[in-house]
């Protein structure tokens, strides 16, 4: 394919992603009204807001774990319309661009930490069993982890699993990574280790998506700040601006209630 | 001839149909399991359907249906054949709810991830989901192969000559014996023949926990 040099380009963290007029319910329950977002490529982008806004159904809605009723996402090439048929080639060209990391990092418990990121590799990039795992000790250096390669996952922290889930997600060369609470279940002065890992991924020009509820984290890292409340984003621009002069009332009052806590 | 000689020569009739029919039904119950978690709800009904109606009839009306219901169809079995086919049909249809059960105990959250890092259908069932759910139902696949093991007795009915059915025929045959002895040495047998299944499901239990846990 022609491509190829773009591709090559991309997997240096150049791709944004597109999402237009994004609707999802779940039977008579509106969970995300005509939600758009445009995210650069390099940027970070922080989703936060009230529980039940739909932060994470949207994000889930990006890499289509959550199938949207309508909408458009375009990403590397690929424009993918959920309200219609999705072509597996593309699915499987998202699912590839698109790494993520979840609250409850969901890795799998019956394999050793090493396999648990070298096994995707070999089936999704086929991968030789010593490149992958070549490339998984590479990023278990990188998130601290080492010498948990042959451990079992459930015998790790929460702090240290969700380092591994990070490192498993960049173990695919994805352009770009969402983040879905990624703290939220771990105790807050673990939470930092993870956040530090976050924000060096940040710097090194990963195109990131992130719910959270860390309003520092949020503050100093996202480029964007995005604020959603009763399935819409109500408010978005800069993280500083928004957060000492919010335009929306409703804005005020979510940041109140966490920066006052 | 004494009895243990007599009721020894239906042991490996009856570990034949024991295994024979747990093969069966192991490998039967997956599709089957699969059918009952079906997002399709016509695939769920009629496999609830089959499920329901296979363990609802007494596995000694399965074995006289096979081999002698069907002979007037042109049908026509062993009597080894139709207990093995009949037990392992019946294994299909409750290691099926077995499994079932299992898979619905492993978290929604590994099949989300296994579809975030773009594995496929098969790869997610065989590498992720399958290994979690079998941990949590061997003891029960365990339990349900011994009970299984004295289920096979009921094809002494249909003329298998495995344990039951030569402690029969030695009774029979011996009617100055005490009728009970050949019995009590079935009896023996099953508890001897139950004990490695036993041990070693504890032992796979035990390893995998503590390779989780």
């Amino acid at each position: 394919m022609t491509l190829t040099g773009v591709e090559a380009g991309e997997r240096a963290g150049n791709v944004g992603i597109d999402l237009d007029h994004i609707s999802k319910r779940f039977g008579d329950h509106v969970v995300l009204d005509d939600v758009s977002l445009h995210v650069a490529p390099g940027t970070v982008t922080a989703l936060i807001g009230p529980s039940g806004a739909g932060k994470s159904t949207f994000l889930r809605c990006i890499n289509l774990l959550e199938r949207p009723d309508s909408g458009t996402i375009r990403v590397a090439g690929h424009t993918i319309e959920p309200g219609k048929e999705i072509r597996s080639r593309d699915l499987a060209a998202l699912r590839s661009t698109v790494g993520m990391v979840f609250q409850s990092f969901n890795l799998f418990p019956h394999m050793s930490v090493l396999d648990n990121i070298s096994f995707p590799q070999q089936n999704v990039l086929k991968r030789t069993k010593s490149e992958a795992n070549d490339r998984s000790m590479q990023l278990l250096e990188r998130v601290g982890l080492p010498e948990k390669a042959d451990q079992f996952p459930t015998r790790c922290s929460g702090g240290q699993q969700q380092r591994i889930a990070i490192a498993r997600a960049l173990a695919l060369d994805p352009s770009i990574m969402l983040f879905d609470e990624p703290t939220s279940a771990i105790d807050p002065e673990i939470g930092l280790e993870v956040l530090a890992v976050m924000r060096e991924l940040a710097a090194e020009g990963m195109t990131m998506i992130v719910v959270t509820h860390e309003m520092q984290f949020a503050r100093d890292v996202s480029d964007t700040l995005v604020v959603m409340a009763d399935c819409r984003i109500i408010e978005r621009g800069n993280p500083r601006e928004i957060m000492s002069e919010p335009t929306q009332a409703r804005t005020r009052q979510f940041l109140r209630a966490v920066l006052e806590r | 001839m004494d009895p243990v000689t007599a009721v020894l020569r239906g042991v490996p009739m009856t570990l034949y149909l024991t295994f024979g029919a747990f093969v069966i039904g192991a490998i039967g119950g997956v599709p089957l399991a699969l059918a009952l978690r079906s997002g399709t709800w016509p695939v769920r009904a009629i496999s609830r359907l089959v499920v329901d109606f296979v363990r609802g009839v007494p596995i000694i009306v399965w074995l006289f249906v096979l081999k002698f219901g069907l002979a007037g169809e042109g049908i026509r079995f062993t009597p080894l054949t139709a207990g093995v086919i009949g037990l392992g049909l019946v294994s299909a249809a409750y290691l099926a709810e077995i499994y079932r059960g299992g898979l619905q105990t492993v978290p929604i959250g590994q099949l989300e991830a296994a579809n975030a890092l773009g594995l496929s259908r098969s790869v997610t069932f065989r590498r992720v989901i399958a290994p979690q759910a079998f941990r949590i139902v061997s003891p029960s696949v365990a339990t349900y192969l011994m009970g299984l093991l004295k289920d096979s007795s009921i094809a002494s009915t249909i003329i298998v000559g495995e344990i039951v059915f030569q402690a029969q025929s030695y009774a029979r045959q011996h009617p100055t014996a005490v009728g009970i002895i050949p019995y009590v040495v079935a009896g023996l047998f099953y508890i001897v023949l139950s004990i490695p299944v036993a041990y070693f499901s504890r032992k796979l239990d035990r390893r995998m926990r503590e390779e989780i846990y």
